[in-house]
């Protein structure tokens, strides 16, 4: 009984996380209903992306009003968020693994707990930070060092083939998203290690496994959960990822990326690039086709992570030796 | 922008109040005269530097008023202007008819006039002027005219070795004021464009292989700076980063078939072609104007003002500063405008413009 009005406050509270997310979806689906019902499947699957002529008195099209020639299709940013957050990850989770393996077993511990702040403060950088030494350093050397040089090691392979151009595009925005993810997979992973138990740890010792070896079989497989939970937190923040990826990604508008080098444009930064021209609708189909865009952004990143706990199975579990 | 704020705060509270004091012995009512009042300016990137300039040297003759500017993209500029979070919403676009009927009592006032230049960064050739025509522009940024040494351009330069590269045409990714009177230019000269593009703030660029976006003004000069055989369109107030950053400058090609570069001459000309034409509300276009001697690509530049205002002092206060923006003497004097390349408004053009001043109330 004398435990009631303080569970009462924990539900409230709690609640209120669930409670926010059903009305961000809520809004954003009731927002963007006009313009779901005037798109339809064709927003999916189109890849031109046109306001039509704002300054021509709109029409009725579709039973409701937009303007003349408007036709929003978003496939090109779809393929362009997927694809920026996946090199990110192939790129951040082997040094992020790494740097996390290093931190917790290859350092005296005097040098681990700076170190580890260190790696912990990356994470709390600015995104837009990132973005202006990517747009100011990275771009640069993309067109003149890493592309020409990715270019004549891997060329052989198509996606790696091809005119290096100007350095803005999908390989910098994947480093630079690959190096705001790894201090986050670091971090966590590396914290995931330090609980470990000893006795796992010296069981393996007791049969006479090297250090290596006791990571790579012993340690690593005991957190194989939360690197599995660490990477969904990464790919999570590279998906949304929005000023940073505007300044160096290129902004591609209506095409495919044709190789690594090539200009993309993600959902996220298309969203704040295209927002103020978009208030120049007088209709505000525009406004409401970028905020259809944000509801599939939300519905992509939350399948992402229902397919990543599929894969892994219960993850929760797999902490456990 | 906080040039203001680093007055000596002491000094500042001591003028407040000899202001105060003299405005209430003025007017008469002292509770709505002692404080300052703000304005806020937003919109236009390529107004903003203007403003910037003008901003100091008119509160520096007119305290009491503070007016904090910031350069957020003209669609910004006119959205902030009509739900009244900004009392000035500077845009280098007129309003379209529809956004005028559900917006009767705001205003389009030109302050001054604007011209945009078409560079490229060519090895080699950045030295000359390339001659370049809306259609020849229109075949490049939708893939039609692949290479520099395409015969379309060589056509229109006899003489010059052209090499054969791929150009990167570059665009603005935000809401744009350029990218509306470039996307005019390339609309008014070239039929094709006009239907399968158009022109706005921003469109749908055909799709080139390798096309760029850039942000803003200062991120098209970089990224044209850093792509060899790109070419981009730039506001004239960037023409010293241009520079700078060694690009070329075209010579473009009017409606009388001319070729010209963007001087005070050739766009003053063009202006006057459209003085006659300007309708009482100011929304017009002046790209591609008629006349041997007018450059193609230039603009109004605009403050969206809602003619209805909270108070009479904001009202009172508005129309002071815009008219002391438009006066040729004040913030059209050649002082202020030659900093950022713009042309001062022509007398007729100034007067139509203090005629919606005065209907701020």
């Amino acid at each position: 009984m004398k435990l009631r009005p303080f569970r009462i406050v924990l539900v409230l509270v709690t609640s209120l996380i669930p409670l926010a997310l059903l009305a961000i979806l809520v809004f954003l689906a009731r927002y963007s209903w006009p313009a779901l019902t005037f798109n339809g499947w064709h927003f999916l699957t189109g890849h031109t992306w046109n306001l039509g002529n704002l300054y021509a008195d709109p029409v009725v099209q579709r039973g409701v009003l937009a303007p003349v020639g408007a036709n929003y299709g978003i496939l090109v940013f779809i393929v362009g968020t997927l694809l920026t957050s996946a090199i990110a990850l192939i790129i951040a989770v082997p040094i992020s693994l790494g740097v996390a393996v290093f931190l917790a077993e290859g350092l005296r511990s005097r040098l681990r707990t700076p170190l580890s702040f260190v790696v912990e403060m990356l994470a709390a950088v600015p995104s837009v930070v990132y973005g202006l030494w990517g747009y100011a350093v990275l771009t640069p050397l993309v067109a003149h060092t890493l592309g020409p040089g990715l270019r004549s090691v891997l060329g052989f392979i198509p996606f790696f083939s091809g005119a290096v151009g100007s350095g803005y595009g999908l390989l910098a925005a994947s480093i630079v998203l690959a190096l705001m993810v790894v201090p986050i997979i670091a971090a966590t992973v590396r914290d995931a290690l330090a609980q470990v138990p000893s006795e796992t740890k010296e069981a393996a010792y007791a049969l006479g496994a090297t250090h290596f070896e006791v990571v790579r079989r012993a340690m690593l497989p005991a957190v194989r959960g939360n690197i599995i939970g660490a990477c969904i937190l990464g790919l999570g923040r590279a998906l949304g990822e929005t000023m940073a990826v505007l300044m160096v990604s290129g902004g591609a508008l209506n095409y495919f990326p044709g190789n690594i080098y090539s200009p993309v444009t993600t959902m996220a930064s298309f969203i704040v690039s295209q927002l103020d021209s978009a208030m120049q609708d007088p209709t505000g189909m525009a406004v409401r086709s970028l905020a259809e865009i944000a509801l599939i952004l939300f519905i992509i990143s939350v399948l992402t992570n229902i397919i990543a706990r599929l894969l892994t199975g219960t993850s929760h579990n797999a902490s456990a030796v | 922008m906080l040039k203001n704020s680093s007055r000596n705060p002491v000094k500042a509270a001591i003028g407040g109040t000899v202001l105060a004091l003299t405005l209430a012995g003025v007017m008469g009512s002292p509770t709505a005269s002692a404080r300052t009042l703000n304005i806020t300016e937003t919109g236009s990137t390529l107004l903003y530097p203007l403003f910037n300039l003008w901003v100091p040297a008119y509160t520096h003759s007119h305290p009491g008023v503070r007016i904090n500017t910031q350069g957020t993209g003209s669609g910004t500029g006119i959205s902030e202007a009509v739900s009244g979070v900004a009392q000035i919403g500077a845009s280098d676009a007129y309003m379209s008819n529809m956004q005028m009927k559900q917006n009767p009592t705001i205003l389009n006032i030109p302050l001054a006039i604007s011209a945009q230049t078409v560079n490229y960064n060519i090895p080699g050739l950045n030295g000359i002027h390339l001659k370049l025509s809306g259609p020849v522009l229109a075949g490049i940024y939708d893939g039609h005219i692949r290479y520099w040494n395409a015969p379309a351009i060589a056509q229109l330069n006899p003489g010059v070795r052209l090499p054969h590269h791929l150009i990167t045409p570059i665009h603005r990714t935000d809401g744009s004021g350029d990218t509306f009177i470039f996307s005019q230019y390339l609309s008014f000269s070239t039929p094709y464009w006009n239907s399968h593009a158009g022109y706005g703030t921003t469109i749908s660029w055909p799709a080139v292989p390798g096309g760029l976006g850039a942000l803003g003004n200062p991120g098209m000069v970089q990224a044209s700076a850093q792509t060899p055989y790109s070419i981009a369109y730039i506001g004239v107030s960037f023409t010293k980063e241009v520079k700078r950053a060694h690009l070329g400058t075209a010579m473009l090609k009017n409606r009388a078939g001319r070729f010209l570069l963007p001087t005070k001459k050739t766009v003053t000309a063009a202006a006057a072609q459209l003085v006659k034409k300007t309708p009482v509300d100011e929304r017009i276009s002046l790209v591609f104007a008629p006349g041997a001697g007018s450059y193609p690509i230039i603009n109004y530049e605009y403050a969206i003002v809602n003619d209805h205002q909270a108070n009479g002092d904001m009202a009172q206060a508005l129309r002071t500063f815009l008219s002391w923006a438009v006066d040729t003497h004040e913030g059209n004097a050649r002082r202020f405008l030659r900093q950022v390349r713009f042309i001062a408004l022509p007398a007729r053009i100034s007067a139509l413009s203090r005629k919606q001043i005065a209907k701020i109330h």
